[in-house]
């Protein structure tokens, strides 16, 4: 998912690293190792190959990251679940943050990574000069690499420096010499007092047990570090600490056995419970289409030229009533769901009016298959099976959950299960016999079905705005300035998304001008952003969305409105470092281009604010199984 | 086909929604992977209760074991370092050996004890060591059947 620029700063690091060590060796230790002594040339051959160990290690190793939770965490956090969560560690209250990514409340220490899109244990930073982040699991790395390379620095400097003074006379076959030692002392003098300053930070980090995620946001500095347990246990803990597993790696893999075991012990069930499923589940989940008339507000929907196909065509509008009505319901999105204009529950639906968009080029040879598999489709649904529903709701919004991309949309055709879009999950279930009778009677014309569609958007738009200002925002926020500017900083994250890069190497210094990229990259958690939760954020952050959306066209838009809103306009518990450069970054952010998602411009018909959505939703990379 | 297993899994996964427990992560004792042994309601009627400290404390004791810092971790560190982290190919660590104890103790009270009351325990190893969950098995055989049902009426069979 990282663009190539991304790997500009690696590279250069490796080549200036092997290449000056490779001059170094080849030039200048055969000189030394005669007239100095050869003890030292193979120090610093060893050293430099610790260098280089500590420095693959760094660049490759899985810094912790945490997989992306399942949706069906998601059950007890449904949409008044606060955006922070304390809890108490060693006596010192901490708050963990929701991730709008990754689903779940951060642990302590952790933080969401926008460059590389996941949540890291122990985040300490994104680091560009190994394109990696560092986190819990290769800080070690990361700090030996940086100590023995100042190490090795200074030794290669220092009598490289030596070397030149004493060959101050200078033969001709010693020219070449000289003058390669001389380049490989510059580099080493340019490189040294950077990397000396760092590690001397990083040694200051390691004995105070912080990481430079909390030092640069003054996240201890009035108070007390809970998570120090004095100086010689921490550089114990950094150094010594047993390696914890990858944890992506193991994602899923024990399903199969699972099913085993449940299916083993099938005979000695107590009583096979009739499916309670959706009983249950309906008052509490909230419908995360709800976003779905949020899009639709903003841009009224003109009239769709939908295909002739009546079934199709039925069932889209079941969907569209559908996600309308529990919109009405629950307003305030439970945040969680990636594709939450996907109300429909099979992509034929949507797929179906991507054609007609501007974005469909890529899907459209989708779409012929999609109609075979539609009328197939039909009979569940018709038969307004709960638990066929419930099923197949849950399994798309799964899937949609699970960050299919687009190259998954194929797979959608063939099977609905599969098809990244089913965000319907408890609430398509609340009125699956209310909503397809009133559909199925309906005259399959096409200015019918046009009118229809154009009238509910319209019917929504005021249950939205009355929602919107009926129910308080669960969501704590000190005032609206900030709240609203976290938002549209949050918003703009998609198009930062070479910001990380570009600055990484103000990141590396411990000033206060990787503020702003450190909250960019560290507080907001996500790649493609979520839109402001809370009643005023909420209006004034989509109207604010509504324009960018038109005037950039950045593919967050519809995205981010799509996505959960829980964690925008948090409070930010920094705020009082970080304003002055929220504001500076947000100018900045302001004039960058749109992101790299490609995006065509929402128009103002609501299928395409669908098929938008899905697609962006297909877009989300694919966590690692 | 490939894609059916796939959306098996899938299903899977989004069986229990409703009726999936899960026992967040301890963090008063710092960022150490401690499971909280307070017996959540929804378990009341499930199972009992000291079964169920019972098990929540074995797996927090593999799980302090193995990120002990002590003599064995002080080796491997040593020993890493010594070898420029090769034998990082070699050799499996004292933590993925606990792991693999702690999938088989999982197991196998899933088998004895669990299972036959109609719940699954799964491995926090697959939710990033955030949360125990304990699944119903009923919702997984729901999900299998259902799958199922409609596999069958993609497939026109």
């Amino acid at each position: 998912m990282r663009r190539s620029s991304a790997y500009i700063p690696v590279s250069t690091a490796a080549a200036l690293l092997v290449t000056s060590s490779t001059l170094f060796f080849v030039f200048t230790c055969p000189w030394l190792v005669v007239n100095v002594s050869p003890v030292f040339p193979s120090c610093v051959g060893i050293v430099f190959l610790f260098v280089m160990a500590n420095f693959i290690m760094a660049t490759f190793m899985d810094a912790g990251v945490f997989p992306r939770a399942n949706e069906d965490e998601d059950k007890d956090e449904d949409f008044r679940a606060p955006l922070y969560k304390n809890v108490e560690v060693r006596g010192v209250q901490v708050r963990m943050k929701w991730c709008a990514s990754c689903h779940f409340y951060r642990p302590p220490r952790c933080s969401h990574c926008s460059v590389c899109d996941h949540c890291v244990e122990d985040f300490d930073h994104h680091c560009p000069w190994v394109n990696n982040c560092i986190g819990r699991r290769n800080y070690r790395f990361f700090f030996f690499f940086l100590f023995l390379l100042s190490l090795t620095l200074h030794m290669g400097g220092v009598f490289s420096g030596g070397l030149l003074y004493v060959l101050d006379h200078p033969e001709n076959l010693w020219e070449l010499h000289a003058a390669v030692t001389l380049a490989v002392m510059s580099v080493s003098a340019l490189f040294f007092i950077p990397v000396l300053g760092l590690s001397c930070f990083h040694l200051v980090l390691v004995a105070r047990g912080r990481t430079t995620n909390e030092q640069v946001t003054g996240k201890f500095q009035g108070g007390v570090n809970p998570f120090t347990r004095g100086c010689h246990q921490n550089v114990q803990f950094v150094l010594f600490s047993p390696i914890t597993p990858r944890t992506q790696a193991h994602s899923y893999n024990s399903q199969a056995l699972n099913v085993q075991i449940a299916a083993s012990h099938s005979a000695s069930f107590p009583s096979p419970r009739v499916p309670q499923l959706s009983p249950q589940i309906l008052p509490d989940k909230s419908l995360e289409e709800v976003d779905a008339p949020d899009s639709k507000r903003l841009t009224c929907p003109p009239p769709l030229p939908p295909k002739p196909d009546p079934v199709l065509l039925k069932n889209h509008l079941a969907a569209l009533e559908e996600s309308l009505l529990q919109s009405r319901l629950a307003l305030m999105p439970s945040g969680h769901n990636m594709n939450p204009l996907q109300t429909s529950e099979s992509p034929g639906k949507v797929l179906y009016q991507v054609p007609r968009d501007q974005m469909g080029s890529r899907i459209s040879p989708l779409v012929p298959q999609e109609h075979v598999s539609e009328p197939s489709l039909l009979q569940p649904e018709n038969h307004a099976n709960a638990l066929t529903l419930n099923s197949r709701s849950l399994s798309l919004k799964h899937s949609s959950r699970r960050g299919s991309q687009r190259a998954e949309i194929p797979h959608a055709s063939q099977s609905v299960l599969s098809g990244p879009t089913g965000s319907l999950s408890y609430d398509s279930l609340l009125h699956p016999a209310g909503v397809q009778p009133a559909f199925l009677p309906m005259d399959p014309g096409l200015s019918r079905g046009s009118v229809d569609m154009q009238r509910l958007p319209a019917r929504n738009c005021s249950p939205v705005f009355m929602h919107i200002n009926r129910e308080p925002s669960p969501v704590r926020y000190d005032s609206l300035p900030k709240p609203l500017m976290s938002s549209i900083q949050e918003r703009r994250e998609p198009d930062d998304k070479d910001k990380p890069v570009q600055d990484g190497g103000i990141y590396d210094t411990p000033s206060r001008r990787s503020l702003p990229q450190d909250f960019r990259g560290l507080s907001s958690s996500r790649g493609p952003t979520p839109p402001a939760y809370g009643s005023r954020e909420f209006l004034l952050s989509s109207a604010a969305y509504g324009y960018r959306s038109r005037s950039h066209l950045s593919s967050s838009s519809s995205s981010s409105l799509t996505r959960a809103p829980r964690t925008a306009s948090s409070p930010l518990h920094f705020n009082r470092s970080l304003s002055p450069s929220i504001y500076q970054s947000l100018d900045r952010q302001s004039q960058l281009p749109p992101s790299t998602l490609p995006a065509p411009l929402p128009t103002s018909s609501y299928g395409p604010q669908k098929a938008l959505a899905y697609i962006r939703g297909g877009e989300k990379p694919e966590p690692e199984l | 086909p490939a894609d059916t297993f796939h959306n098996l899994q899938e299903l899977h996964h989004s069986a229990s929604l409703a009726t999936k427990v899960f026992i967040q992560r301890d963090y008063s004792d710092s960022t150490i992977c401690k499971f909280q042994t307070k017996f959540p309601a929804e378990l009341d009627s499930r199972i009992e209760r000291s079964l169920f400290e019972e098990t929540v404390k074995t797996l927090n004791c593999y799980y302090g074991e193995a990120e002990k810092i002590g003599g064995q971790s002080y080796l491997e560190g040593c020993l890493a370092c010594a070898t420029a982290y090769i034998i990082f190919l070699c050799m499996e660590t004292r933590y993925e050996k606990i792991l693999k104890k702690i999938s088989m103790y999982i197991q196998e009270q899933n088998e004895k004890i669990y299972a036959p009351r109609g719940l699954l325990l799964t491995d926090p190893i697959e939710r990033g060591m955030r949360v125990v969950s304990f699944a119903n098995t009923w919702d997984v055989f729901l999900s299998v059947g259902t799958t199922l049902k409609e596999l069958c009426t993609i497939y026109k069979l």
